[in-house]
């Protein structure tokens, strides 16, 4: 937020200063081209064989010379400005990071022509799953993409969420019915009801609201208690006359909000009821990636030699980064830290399962291991290395 | 630091750079304005010098009219230009502060659907820059318009490109070299050779169309003042004149290759971004490997050839003959669906100083509400998914081995 508020402040100069010297521009020229004309009307009231007198002259002189100084001096206000440009490019250098790549030397290798292809089959597929066919077709014909899927699976997905950003649930709702019975845990039907009532209520009036309100809330009662009271609350705004709303129902009244946040919901839940990821995954990693970019920039500035790249070379990370819950992660695999080492387990490393229970890696239990005697680090009990037991947790 | 202050540079210096380009387009037009209307005033001085008369006087002074009214008219339409160039800086800039205001209030009802739209444009907006930089003129066209992206992509920055570009794979070079002279200053910081290229293929050319005097006219023109490095392709220009059009002897043969003319055009796409873009690559490369580094695991996960199984049936056992034949591919995950993965094999793996574990069988998190459990074989699975397995076929089957157990020989395991 700051460094959108620095850019701000010094772009907002810039574009009041143009915009006052657009303004002070036309006026001035304006003024110079009324005194000229004045000025050939009164000469032009003589003959026009007769000499100039000295006192003409001398006005046609002087009118001349403070309409070169004029134009001399819009052109120099206007290269005067060029600080207030340059300081605006300074700002956005100062305020965002120019070399953000810095930290990804491996990028590089994604431009390159045996790797190319790989992500623009995934950005082909991206495309067809976000519902662009057209856009994924002409990706493919220019950038010659090889078997990229055109899977239908979530085509139906991307159009019933796209009718709802549109602000129509009439599709999800079809979609939702037919599948009734797995939804019974979701908040996915409550939430297309009761667009569809808000929806009712400002294009056929509150009464079709109650009434289709009447149908379709009371098998939601239980669970959604709280918002559907909101909801019914709301629709005491929907009248034609009705004041603006008070803070806490206005995005429920307001259909693009409420659209988008159907979408939303919509394509999450229905992707889980297929087991299908919601994010593809070219959009999963990207947001991954997003993530992790800000946290490797910051430890590139805390660390003057140049340890980070050192870091790459190596074959992980050189930081945890949590990625979050609302992308989904934190689920996708089963990751075993060995909590003596803290090092993430491997093929050469794998979990060992202690006759206790207690699980390290393979590394540490080497380490920890007295000849024939190694006592568990969690708990008293003394054992033999051999007993330990490698488990799979993938 | 966030995320948009690390990956938004592009977003806000490209526009920036058109602003100040049009700004020195501006001064040029308002110095070439101001010395029009001077010739006009010194013209008038040396009439007056004379003793003029009145109808003269009325004539110059109408002339210092027109221009001082073609003036007026030129520079606020140069001025109005930058300002429209500032105020698409302004509308990316209000874009951003979108993002950033819902970051820092994340309490309102819509922060999180606003979050995740405003993440969905960055992807989009990623993927039309990544096409424009790779001349995927097409594609980045109509996806900013299904999306409806204009303002916020660097789409109608990148048409006269695109336009080079066409002309260029038509062998016609006088939209380059109009650009090359706009860009000159610029070009000459950069130590571009695009300009110098050009030339040596229009040389070329001439040579290909037996114009041989043509050629070396202009040679002498183009080429007699050359800079440090071109001497070398200068010398070998010269000596084409020699051979017959249709030589096999090298390095004049692969001058007349017509792969030169593609090589033209990947330069100039080259040059192109680089005086636009202040990185190198494109934002979206850079993101997807930091991502799948950062979802990549070292075990190996690309053994498994196929993705066909996404439609699970929901009969149990379907389920397990799937998560059997790809043991460790979680079909959600980035970095192990294909095409991907072919990616992720090449990169770091994620760090990790904390077990995060996941049951296999019911995808839910493996911690004391859902203990792990292991079997003989040493495979690890949630109690919960063990249990339900029970009630339902009497007997553990593990999914990977296909081994029969039974629950007393399973063990708990405890993860610190």
């Amino acid at each position: 937020m700051d460094s959108c508020l620095g850019v701000e402040q010094d772009l907002d100069k810039a574009t009041s200063k143009f915009t006052a010297l657009n303004d002070n521009t036309n006026k001035i020229l304006d003024d110079v081209i009324k005194q000229v004309e004045e000025l050939r009307k009164e000469i032009c009231k003589q003959p026009p064989n007769t000499v100039l007198s000295q006192s003409q002259t001398k006005l046609v002189n002087d009118l001349a010379s403070s309409v070169k100084q004029t134009v001399f001096q819009l052109s120099t206000d206007h290269r005067e400005l060029h600080a207030t440009v340059s300081r605006v490019g300074k700002s956005i250098d100062r305020h965002f990071i120019a070399d953000y790549a810095a930290v990804a030397p491996k990028a590089e290798s994604f431009c390159s022509d045996t790797n190319r292809p790989i992500m623009e089959q995934a950005i082909a597929q991206h495309l067809y799953r976000q519902g662009l066919e057209e856009v994924g077709d002409t990706l493919v014909s220019e950038a010659r993409v090889v078997n990229a899927e055109r899977g239908s699976t979530f085509a139906q997905l991307q159009r019933c969420a796209a009718a709802l950003t549109a602000g129509d649930p009439a599709p999800a709702l079809a979609w939702v019915a037919a599948r009734e019975h797995d939804l019974q845990h979701s908040p996915l039907p409550f939430v297309l009801h009761r667009m569809q009532a808000l929806k009712l209520a400002r294009e056929e009036g509150v009464s079709a609201a109650i009434l289709y309100a009447r149908a379709q809330f009371p098998a939601h009662a239980a669970r959604h208690e709280r918002q559907l009271q909101a909801a019914v609350c709301a629709l005491a705004w929907c009248t034609p006359a009705a004041p603006p709303p008070p803070q806490q129902y206005a995005h429920l009244l307001d259909p693009r909000a409420l659209g988008a946040e159907a979408a939303e919901v919509f394509v999450r839940e229905a992707c889980s009821l297929l087991r299908v990821a919601p994010h593809s995954p070219l959009a999963g990693a990207v947001l991954a990636g997003a993530r992790v970019l800000p946290a490797l920039h910051d430890i590139r500035a805390k660390m003057s030699h140049p340890h980070v790249l050192a870091a790459w070379a190596d074959d992980e990370l050189p930081l945890e980064v949590e990625l979050g819950e609302e992308g989904g992660f934190g689920g996708y695999h089963s990751v075993f830290a060995c909590p003596i080492l803290r090092q993430q387990a491997s093929d050469h490393n794998p979990p060992m399962r202690l006759l206790c229970g207690h699980v390290i890696s393979r590394d540490a239990l080497n380490k920890l291991a007295m000849g024939i005697k190694l006592k568990c680090p969690y708990c008293p009990m003394e054992q033999s290395p051999s007993e330990a037991r490698q488990i799979y947790f993938s | 630091m966030n995320e948009i202050k690390s990956l938004e540079h592009a977003t806000l210096k490209v526009p920036y750079e058109i602003f100040n380009k049009r700004y020195r387009n501006a001064q040029r037009v308002l110095d070439v304005e101001a010395r029009q209307v001077a010739t006009s005033v010194s013209d008038l001085d040396a009439t007056t010098k004379k003793g003029a008369t009145v109808g003269e006087i009325d004539s110059l002074l109408g002339g210092m009219v027109e221009k001082l009214t073609t003036m007026k008219r030129k520079a606020s339409e140069a001025i109005t230009e930058e300002v429209q160039a500032a105020f698409v800086c302004k509308k990316r800039l209000e874009h951003l502060k979108e993002q950033a205001e819902s970051l820092s209030d994340t309490s309102a009802p819509q922060a999180k659907t606003q979050i995740n739209q405003w993440r969905k444009v960055r992807l989009d907006r990623m993927l039309v820059d990544y096409f424009l930089r790779n001349g995927y003129y097409e594609s980045a066209n109509k996806l900013a318009d299904a999306r409806d992206l204009r303002d916020l992509t660097n789409v109608d920055i990148y048409a006269a490109a695109s336009e080079v570009e066409y002309e260029l794979s038509l062998r016609r070079t006088a939209r380059c070299l109009q650009w090359c002279a706009d860009n000159r200053s610029k070009l000459r910081k950069l130590n571009s050779t695009m300009e110098f290229k050009i030339r040596i293929q229009e040389f070329i050319e001439l040579v290909r169309e037996d114009r041989r005097l043509e050629a070396v006219r202009y040679a002498k023109k183009h080429f007699s003042t050359f800079e440090e490095g071109q001497l070398e392709d200068i010398q070998h220009c010269m000596g084409m004149l020699a051979f017959p059009k249709d030589t096999e002897v090298e390095p004049y043969q692969s001058l007349l290759g017509s792969w030169r003319w593609d090589a033209l055009v990947a330069q100039f796409r080259w040059e192109h971004a680089r005086l636009l873009h202040p990185a190198r690559l494109p934002a979206l490369p850079v993101a997807l490997q930091l991502g799948l580094a950062a979802l990549n695991t070292p075990y190996p996960l690309n053994e498994i050839t196929h993705a066909h199984t996404r439609t699970h049936t929901h009969t149990h056992i379907h389920i397990y003959t799937c998560c059997y034949k790809d043991s460790t591919k979680v079909s959600t995950c980035p970095a192990c669906a294909a095409p991907l993965n072919a990616l992720a094999r090449t990169l770091p793996h994620a760090h990790v100083s904390h077990s995060r574990l996941v049951c296999r069988l019911s995808r839910l998190p493996l911690n004391e509400h859902n203990q792990p459990m292991v079997l003989p074989n040493g495979q690890v699975y949630g109690e919960k998914a063990l249990k339900e397995m029970m009630k339902e076929h009497g007997s553990i089957i593990c999914p990977k081995t296909k081994e029969v157990f039974c629950m007393k020989r399973v063990e708990k395991v405890y993860v610190m």
